[in-house]
């Protein structure tokens, strides 16, 4: 559990625009534990995107390190970058980026596509992965007959394909409506919870970084606030201020109407 | 795409057929050189008919022969008695001379002691002697102003050629197309070559036994008429011709081999000095004739060679702009293809496909894409190329089926355009290549994109 899946050290990470340096983050640091499951809040410009990129080596920083699993990525060349995306993150985007000519099934399958796994075995393992993510029987459906949580579902799956080390999901409910986000950040939670899956979550809806037990405030490139919170599906139950038994999306207690978690 | 490719198959198409119409033009341009070479050393010698004439004749010659007049085409001076091959022109007129006083007449022929006698005139390399009789029923007519006359309507001819070596192999006086069998050799007695017509009117084919005026002959060959002049002729030797019409001793024409063609008129000079009572007749029409055809086909030729290297000139532009454009329009298909993906491809690097893996996707789409589009276009080409043509060749199209030309262009390669199975091979191959180049670029590009940028583009 205290194991570090996640070591940034002195990260900074600036963009050009034209010939003036805009920097984005400076001199960050932050730690993610093996089973953790991290939000990063903040307002549109602070960072959020450019870190999970940064950390999902889809980017390159301007200077510092990323430990990942123990390997620095920012010293790998791009021909070996693609396999730490491979087999040590799964992606989840807000807009799910499911490939709408391969049925959900091929679409889980994608990842594994690469690696010296059996036609037969991925096959396999993509199935399990979606009944896992509740979506038996719908193998065969391509992403226009799913509805956008079953899609994001499908897209969850899939990067689960390659037991990856940690999840980073960019505004993952960001295009789902109020049930669906909540499934959604359910079905995250109890991966979290069940499976020990390390997830970082961006998001800039608080109800969703809820669910989390620790949440990171971002402006303008640093980590401004952090908060450890209930792991409400974790908690799963009780009210910490009645004691009464709460449903595990609630935000205030049906019962004494505190706020759960802040 | 599958257009563009189309047309440089059309193109080649095109080109070919013109070039194979050119080789036909220059050997039928060879072929009639060569009878005009023949042709202008041949001599025809036939006896003027008079009334004498009639006298000389055997009274009998078979079952009421009479030599028939086929000739519009013949002076009117050579009148009935006239019946050598290499003169008769136009269509078989008998009736317009059966009324008159020589229609009765029996068969015009001269001894064949004539033979010796111009065989050894200066300049003459051979002389064949020739009986031609002709059998035919008697028919009755009435002309309209009420005087009735009977005309031969001739069913077969019989032509009796001198057969030696000689002759038979070094000129032509035996017909040259024979369709089936084999054509008369020297030395052959007995046998005889039939028309097609004769075929059919007789009902006898190769290798039967044909019983004809009495006697029996095998038929050898079977000849395909080169016009109307031997439409119903039959051929043997002129032995068995003379013995089978009566008529021993005596042929009905010459003809006379000049040594070269400078000679004939000297040939045919002494010929009437020494026999003023022969028609001497040197194919002079026949010859012009030759020559008209072959400055028609030369003329042909030369239009259709100006053609051929217009046609590689423009074939060659066509093909460059062609492979151009194909590549171009590759090109452009996948750029738009890579850049309306370009979440695709961020996500599928994000999730860890290397620069490799999404620019062989990518190779592989261009060319399945231009594989596809080359068979449509091949496709297409085998069916729009000879309309194609037809636009792009306006010249050959007007000379195909214009008059003589017609002939040669009926003479084993129609001008019509044939996608081969080689030029489909190549035009796939060129498809499959371009779309390889074209998707090069926007392939790389596609390995190039940054997954970080493909991620919120929408």
């Amino acid at each position: 559990m205290s194991e570090p899946v996640l070591k940034i050290e002195n990260l900074s990470k600036s963009y050009m625009l034209g010939k003036r340096e805009v920097p984005v983050l400076s001199d960050f640091n932050l730690q993610v534990n093996t089973g953790e499951f991290v939000s990063i809040m903040g307002p549109s410009g602070s960072g959020k995107t450019t870190l999970l990129n940064v950390l999902g080596c889809i980017d390159k920083p301007t200077s510092g390190q990323v430990l990942l699993d123990g390997v620095d990525v920012t010293k790998l060349p791009e021909g070996e970058l693609y396999k730490i995306r491979r087999n040590k993150i799964g992606f989840v985007f807000q807009t799910f980026n499911l490939l709408p000519y391969l049925d959900a099934r091929e679409n889980v399958e994608l990842p594994m596509e690469t690696t010296k796994k059996s036609k037969s075995e991925r096959s396999q393992r993509a199935r399990e992965l979606l009944k896992m993510v509740g979506l038996s029987g719908r193998e065969d459906h391509r992403p226009q007959r799913l509805s956008a949580g079953e899609q994001q579902r499908v897209a969850i799956a899939r990067a689960l394909a390659n037991d990856p080390a940690i999840i980073l999901a960019d505004e993952p409910t960001g295009n789902l409506d109020g049930k669906n986000k909540r499934e959604i950040v359910s079905l995250l939670a109890n991966l979290n919870l069940d499976q020990g899956t390390t997830i970082v979550m961006v998001t800039h809806d608080g109800h969703v970084a809820a669910h989390t037990e620790r949440r990171l405030f971002l402006h303008d490139g640093k980590i401004t606030k952090e908060k450890q919170g209930l792991h409400l599906a974790k908690k799963k139950s009780v009210c910490p201020f009645c004691s009464n038994q709460i449903q595990t999306n609630e935000i205030f207690c049906s019962s004494c109407n505190k706020k759960l978690n802040d | 795409m599958a257009i563009m490719i189309s047309i440089p198959a059309g193109a080649i198409a095109n080109q070919e057929s013109t070039l194979s119409l050119t080789e036909n033009l220059g050997s039928t341009i060879t072929q009639t050189e060569a009878s005009i070479n023949q042709t202008l050393t041949q001599i025809d010698c036939t006896l003027t008919p008079s009334f004498e004439g009639f006298g000389f004749s055997p009274p009998d010659s078979g079952s009421g022969s009479t030599p028939p007049d086929f000739g519009g085409a013949v002076p009117p001076s050579s009148g009935s008695g006239n019946f050598t091959p290499g003169q008769f022109g136009g269509g078989s007129l008998p009736g317009q001379f059966g009324g008159g006083p020589f229609g009765s007449g029996g068969t015009v022929a001269m001894n064949e002691t004539l033979y010796s006698d111009i065989a050894s005139i200066e300049n003459v390399a051979a002389v064949a002697a020739v009986l031609q009789a002709s059998q035919g029923e008697n028919q009755t007519m009435t002309s309209p102003d009420g005087r009735s006359f009977t005309r031969i309507v001739p069913e077969y001819v019989i032509e009796g050629i001198q057969l030696t070596s000689d002759l038979v192999d070094n000129y032509p006086i035996l017909p040259s197309n024979i369709t089936s069998g084999r054509n008369l050799q020297a030395g052959d007695d007995g046998v005889t070559l039939l028309s097609e017509e004769n075929a059919v009117y007789f009902g006898a084919n190769v290798g039967a036994e044909l019983e004809i005026l009495g006697e029996t002959f095998e038929v050898i060959g079977i000849h395909g008429s080169s016009g109307v002049e031997d439409r119903t002729t039959l051929y043997m030797n002129l032995s068995d011709a003379q013995s089978l019409t009566d008529n021993n001793g005596y042929i009905t024409s010459l003809q006379v081999f000049a040594e070269n063609s400078e000679a004939v008129s000297e040939v045919a000079n002494s010929i009437s000095d020494l026999h003023p009572e022969l028609s001497v007749s040197t194919s002079q029409q026949r010859l012009e004739e030759l020559q008209a055809l072959q400055s028609t086909y030369t003329t042909a030729l030369e239009s259709a060679e100006a053609s051929v290297s217009q046609m590689q000139n423009t074939a060659f532009g066509e093909i460059v702009v062609a492979v151009a454009a194909t590549s171009l329009i590759v090109l452009f298909v996948m750029l738009y293809t890579v850049r309306e993906r370009t979440k695709e491809i961020g996500t599928l690097k994000a999730i860890g496909f290397s620069n490799w893996a999404v620019m062989s996707q990518f190779m592989l789409e261009g060319v399945l894409l231009s594989s596809v589009a080359g068979v449509v276009g091949i496709a297409i080409g085998s069916v729009a190329a000879p309309a194609l043509s037809g636009l792009l060749l306006p010249t050959v199209a007007v000379l195909g089926g214009a008059g003589t030309f017609g002939r040669v262009a009926s003479m084993g390669s129609p001008a019509t355009v044939s996608i081969t199975p080689e030029l489909m091979v190549i035009a796939l191959a060129a498809a499959i290549a371009l779309g390889t180049l074209g998707s090069l670029y926007p392939a790389w590009r596609a390995s190039k994109t940054r997954p970080a940028e493909a991620m919120r583009y929408e």
